[in-house]
């Protein structure tokens, strides 16, 4: 096989859903925290300052829970068994919670880079924020790959496709977000046709 | 030889011969565009298509999302500064073996492309060719089969003037598109002499070439 890594944004991109809102529903106010969400993928909101309120809302959601909720989120299956298949060079590259995240992750069998928290008796703390261009900086340095191809559809996932050797927008759950598309090497809408192109990279 | 692995098609241009201020891939003919047309006519040929787009690129990426979701698009947001050979080149990303290659602006009968990807599966390289018609030829050289089909090209010129001419279509290896070259041809020319199909086809480069178009599409359905 190719010395290729892959980097995958999650929420959108692995997932066909949006995780934030899904959880959000748990207070009743799905839509108001799916409107954030999608404001921050187009760009509108700063990305920090977005998942700090949204951390801030959502952390009242006991973890338990929290992780009842994301093991029913939904993972495109093409692209969750290219994954599973490359787990070794496969990584999810996220903005999301790492403690919220972690069942999904596993679900997935690849690392994961992503935002961080720490959980208290009074809810869950933010502690970093992930740069997504970080990310692809360190698997450069530490991976040993002879190049990394990224895959997002955000506003968040701009640095990250353009630190990466190849960045793809990628629009199979939504449309890629214009600056996302506009920093892209490559533009594919389909999880099939997505999975072909990774293969032959 | 194996099956071709995909077809790129080169969109980039600005199709400034033509000046309707869109890429001339997304020119509707009966109300579907060239571009739908092609991809079309090569889905149940090839296993990957991949579009190249530049000018205007916004147009055709919105097209393919609503029309092809399928269809993979390889942006060159260089396309001011750099030619049809070095767009194709970008839009062969991840294809290694033998690709199709063709222009967004040419109008194909269904079936002798299918019969040109065929041939193509048989073949190192494979050259397109076409009853001379359009209002800036690239003549070709050619030598006929006994059926008095082209079966080989020899050379690329502007004068003399042949039966045949350059259909901006090929089958071959992306290695051969080197960077540098103004014409896809002239990456060809030192392969030469190449196999040859005709193809039954219209390129569009000028408002003529369009009105020729128009008129050979209805001849095309009239042979189906």
């Amino acid at each position: 096989m190719s010395g290729t890594a892959f980097c995958f944004d999650l929420d959108g991109t692995l997932t066909s859903t949006e995780i934030l809102p899904c959880i959000a529903a748990e207070l009743g106010i799905a839509g108001e925290i799916a409107t954030l969400t999608r404001l921050t993928m187009d760009g509108h909101v700063p990305f920090e300052d977005s998942m700090r309120l949204r951390t801030l809302i959502l952390g009242q959601v006991p973890l338990v829970r929290v992780h009842e909720i994301i093991e029913a989120v939904p993972l495109s299956a093409e692209l969750q068994s290219f994954v599973r298949d490359n787990a070794d060079r496969c990584f999810v590259v996220t903005g999301n919670l790492d403690v919220w995240i972690a069942p999904m992750v596993a679900r997935l069998g690849c690392r994961a880079f992503s935002s961080s928290a720490v959980v208290t008796p009074g809810g869950v703390q933010l502690h970093s924020i992930l740069a997504k261009d970080d990310a692809v900086r360190l698997l450069r340095r530490q991976g040993g790959y002879e190049r990394i191809v990224a895959v997002g559809d955000g506003a968040n996932d701009v640095p990250m496709l353009r630190e990466a050797d190849i960045g793809v927008a990628y629009g199979g759950v939504h449309a890629p977000a214009p600056q996302t598309i506009a920093v892209a090497d490559i533009v594919v809408n389909d999880a099939s046709s997505l999975c072909k192109l990774l293969k032959a990279l | 030889m194996q099956a071709l692995e995909g077809a790129v098609i080169a969109c980039a241009g600005l199709g400034s011969r033509l000046g309707m201020g869109m890429p001339k891939c997304m020119i509707e003919i009966d109300g579907v565009t060239l571009l739908s047309r092609l991809i079309h006519a090569l889905q149940p040929l090839v296993p990957r298509i991949q579009v190249v787009v530049g000018y205007r690129e916004e147009l055709i990426i919105d097209h393919c999302a609503r029309h092809h979701r399928d269809v993979v698009l390889v942006r060159n947001p260089d396309y001011r500064t750099t030619n049809t050979a070095h767009s194709i080149r970008m839009g062969s990303v991840g294809m290694q073996s033998r690709v199709l290659y063709l222009d967004g602006d040419l109008i194909i009968e269904p079936s002798s492309l299918a019969a040109f990807v065929e041939a193509a599966a048989t073949v190192p390289l494979l050259v397109g060719v076409t009853r001379a018609k359009s209002t800036q030829a690239v003549f070709v050289s050619t030598a006929d089969g006994a059926d008095g089909s082209v079966d080989q090209v020899s050379a690329f010129h502007r004068d003399p003037v042949t039966a045949w001419e350059w259909a901006n279509i090929f089958a071959g290896p992306p290695d051969l598109l080197v960077p540098g070259t103004r014409y896809v041809y002239e990456c060809i020319e030192p392969l030469l002499p190449a196999a040859a199909r005709a193809l039954e086809l219209f390129e569009v480069d000028t408002p003529e070439d369009l009105a020729l178009a128009q008129a050979g599409i209805n001849g095309f359905a009239r042979s189906e």
